[in-house]
């Protein structure tokens, strides 16, 4: 093909320094286009480097970690990024449960529930954000990778379950929403799955949305018990929402 | 004390007058600091360094195709740049100066004025 010359043809271990870089930086919060920038240009040394049979280490030093807190601290944090990003994944969440609930008839939480769905969001969003920056930042194998991506998965899981018996033990008061008021938050939360989706240009929304509700309705059609509904429903939703993720980003690598 | 941090804040200087004398790509800039001698620090410690020099607007890039491989980022100096690198000649003729004379008077002492050293 013509366009090989502008192909940079890098070692793998350059490649998975660059990859490091990338997922370091934005999990330290910074500016997608910034990342951009400085990846590219140390992609350029570093193919100008190798050229000339230079090893890795006599461009980013011993330790990969600390060339990385270097370029990380000259960066300010782009909190307007990052604010975006946890809006989409709090408010993406949010609306997706709330839609399905509604297919059930008008919306009732328990005050438990509220305040519980908010603290396991948030506790999702540091355990990823922590998580990418273990991996990115020590050099480990793919089993130890796989294993930090499992938990983190695993994680909501865990404390959704959790939650539900919380719910049932602990007796908290009921905040109920009339015909009106379903509706309306029914609407906002359709407008909010279709806006983000139009807005990232991505199917991934729709595509938790469905692992979130055909498991549900699928197993509706079984003779289950309810108990063993639930679990099975939840496990199949969220471990199927992290393959997904993982396949995701195993395409977004070999591209 | 290691040559690294030794070199901190003096690199900065090398860099600015390395790019005042013509339009440079990061690989180019640390190959003449290789050129120069400095060979024991790494090569992509430059890039934090131009990242803060263009963020105090000491330095400005631009992106220009280049034959083979994709567009490199080139940088000059600008008039706040050139301004430091002034700065720096001055701050550096000193220090080297007070650097020498220290270490030479003491050097000297050490040998003729050994007696003296001993009595204190």
């Amino acid at each position: 093909m013509k366009n090989e010359l502008n192909e940079l043809q890098l070692t793998k271990k350059s490649q998975e320094f660059l990859e490091n870089l990338r997922l370091y930086l934005f999990s330290t919060g910074k500016n997608p286009d910034e990342i951009e920038d400085i990846v590219n240009e140390l992609e350029v040394h570093l193919f100008e480097a190798e050229k000339k049979g230079k090893p890795i280490e006599k461009i980013i030093g011993k330790s990969p970690k600390e060339y990385m807190k270097m370029v990380s601290d000259e960066m300010a944090i782009d909190y307007r990024t990052w604010f975006k990003y946890i809006c989409l994944i709090v408010f993406g969440s949010f609306s997706i449960s709330i839609f399905i609930d509604l297919w059930e008839g008008n919306l009732s939480y328990t005050f438990m529930e509220i305040i519980g769905s908010i603290a396991i969001g948030a506790i999702f969003i540091v355990s990823v954000v922590m998580g990418f920056k273990y991996i990115s930042t020590i050099n480990q194998s793919n089993k130890k990778q796989g294993i930090v991506l499992v938990s983190i998965a695993i994680l909501p899981i865990v404390l959704f379950v959790g939650l539900i018996y919380l719910n049932r033990i602990i007796d908290t008061p009921v905040i109920y929403f009339g015909n009106k008021g379903s509706l309306a938050i029914g609407v906002i939360a359709a407008l909010v799955i279709i806006g983000v989706s139009i807005w990232a240009k991505s199917w991934t929304l729709i595509i938790i949305m469905a692992f979130l509700i055909l498991p549900d309705y699928l197993l509706n059609l079984t003779p289950l018990q309810d108990e063993a509904q639930l679990i099975i429903s939840v496990i199949i939703t969220y471990g199927g929402i992290g393959i997904y993720l993982w396949i995701l980003s195993k395409m977004e690598k070999s591209n | 004390m290691s040559t690294t941090q030794m070199l901190k804040g003096i690199i900065d200087g090398c860099l600015l007058a390395i790019i005042k004398n013509k339009e440079v790509y990061g690989y180019e800039l640390a190959e003449k600091l290789g050129d120069y001698g400095f060979e024991s620090f790494s090569e992509g410690t430059i890039y934090p360094l131009l990242m803060r020099m263009q963020k105090e607007e000491l330095v400005s890039s631009t992106l220009k195709k280049s034959t083979a491989g994709p567009k490199r980022k080139y940088y000059s100096l600008t008039t706040k740049g050139e301004l430091e690198l002034k700065n720096f000649v001055e701050r550096w003729a000193t220090l080297q100066n007070n650097v020498n004379r220290v270490l030479d008077y003491e050097s000297d002492k050490k040998f003729t004025k050994g007696d003296e050293m001993i009595e204190k």
